[in-house]
């Protein structure tokens, strides 16, 4: 389980997902971790979140949405 | 040994294929996209790298749009069952395998569908894109909803023109699906430039994978129905399969050891260059081609087209009696109908079918020189 209140995540669904939003990420020089979402925050079930610095989030968002890439929800840091 | 039956797998497998299947299970085989712990990660990423590898080689930008399945057979079938709808008209070509008639037939005979063979005129040197546009045309009628087209054909070298079919049927609104099981690895393809809206393919052939990998790429803003359900690491609550792909697709395990040999496959595939591998084997045909035409009684049907694949017959001897006798003095050919009894019709191959020759590119002109004595000896 992760602890959403002390660092910025993003939840993307599949693993597939997760890794093409890492990769999207890394090419702009932000690196974001793989990790899985607690399975009870979602009616739906688990799914895979990235994880990286809070410092990062406005560029997160920017640079997933240039990428047409669109998170489920955002966790975290300026995003709480 | 001599194996000339790639077109029915590719073998031997290049050295870094085996290497990456024996690292892969030794070290990286977790459960991919099944939890978050470190040998997770590592099968995951041995997924991620091929869907993109895949995706690159055949000129799509969405690497979640590869879904791997165990076969070109089974995606096939997703790909045909799930994106036909009741009252649907579909064509095929006359060179399709069961792979693709079967599907087809079925969905026909129970009454959901109907469906067309367009010829393509493979013996007929004359033909021309254009020719077979032109049959494509006549046969479509206001539902026709796919084509579905062998890129190239698994008896003999005829391919198709799939950037012609593609733009008529994208003008049209057709689905265009194409079964590249003997062109992945062999020929260059792109999806975009094409427009096909759903590539199907196996692995273990030109692409020079393992058996059990097979893959189908859909094009943007398509959306098939499922062929199989269950698990797909997330979503876990939800009683439906995800709307996203790959895992849409993907109910089950997958087999990262030999995705990950299909991986090394492309990159070795890459590394020689499908031109060079195209020429390679037009050479070795043209070779074997002239070969058999200076021996008596031999046919070779459509020789005008020369690249992987051969087909002969000689006069008064079954294919299966031909095969059975290579194959006691050492060369693996394939005799039959080559589980494309429609093609073979379209060729007019007698009862029984007839011999395939499918070198590798490995395959060297002294073995090929080999195949045609050995022939020309059991015909004395």
């Amino acid at each position: 389980m992760h602890d959403y209140q002390s660092g910025c995540y993003c939840v993307m669904g599949s693993m597939t997902q997760a890794m093409r939003a890492q990769r999207v990420l890394a090419d702009a020089a932000i690196r974001a971790d793989i990790v899985k979402s607690d399975s009870g925050e979602s009616r739906r079930g688990c799914a895979y979140a990235l994880s990286y610095s809070c410092a990062q989030a406005v560029n997160v968002r920017t640079v997933l949405s240039r990428a047409g890439i669109r998170p489920r929800e955002f966790y975290g840091g300026a995003h709480a | 040994m001599i194996y000339l039956d790639n077109a029915a797998t590719t073998f031997p497998k290049p050295p870094a294929v085996l290497r990456a299947i024996t690292d892969c299970m030794r070290y990286d085989c977790g459960n991919p996209g099944r939890g978050s712990h470190a040998l997770a990660l590592r099968a995951a990423e041995h997924i991620y790298i091929c869907r993109e590898e895949l995706a690159t080689l055949f000129g799509s930008a969405h690497p979640e749009r590869v879904s791997f399945t165990a076969n070109a057979t089974t995606a096939l079938n997703t790909v045909i069952k799930g994106l036909l709808r009741e009252g649907d008209h579909v064509l095929i070509s006359d060179m399709e395998h069961n792979a693709v008639l079967r599907p087809v037939f079925k969905l026909a005979e129970t009454g959901r569908i109907t469906y067309n063979v367009f010829p393509t005129h493979p013996s007929d040197p004359a033909c021309t894109p254009k020719t077979v546009c032109a049959e494509i045309l006549e046969h479509i009628r206001p539902n026709t909803r796919m084509l579905i087209c062998a890129h190239a054909s698994n008896i003999c070298s005829a391919v198709l023109p799939l950037e012609e079919i593609g733009a008529l049927c994208r003008r049209k609104g057709i689905l265009f699906v194409v079964d590249a099981a003997q062109s992945a690895g062999h020929l260059a393809i792109n999806m975009e430039r094409m427009h096909i809206d759903a590539l199907c393919a196996p692995g273990h052939k030109g692409l020079m994978g393992p058996q059990g990998t097979g893959f189908f790429l859909l094009g943007d803003g398509i959306t098939a129905d499922t062929l199989t359900e269950g698990g797909s690491g997330f979503n876990s609550l939800d009683p439906h399969m995800p709307d996203e792909p790959p895992e849409r697709y993907e109910a089950g395990t997958l087999p990262t050891p030999a995705i990950a040999g299909l991986t090394a496959g492309i990159h070795e595939i890459q590394k020689r260059g499908l031109e060079s591998i195209r020429a390679h084997l037009t050479a070795c045909n043209r070779h074997l081609s002239e070969r058999l035409l200076d021996l008596r009684g031999v046919t070779v049907y459509a020789p005008h087209h020369v690249g992987s694949v051969l087909l002969f017959n000689v006069d008064g001897v079954s294919s299966d009696a031909l095969a059975t006798e290579l194959d006691r003095r050492g060369f693996c050919v394939r005799a039959g109908y080559h589980c494309a009894p429609l093609a073979h019709t379209t060729l007019q191959t007698p009862s029984g079918g007839a011999v395939r020759v499918s070198p590798s590119i490995d395959t060297t002109e002294k073995q090929i020189d080999a195949f045609a004595d050995t022939l020309k000896g059991i015909l004395q």
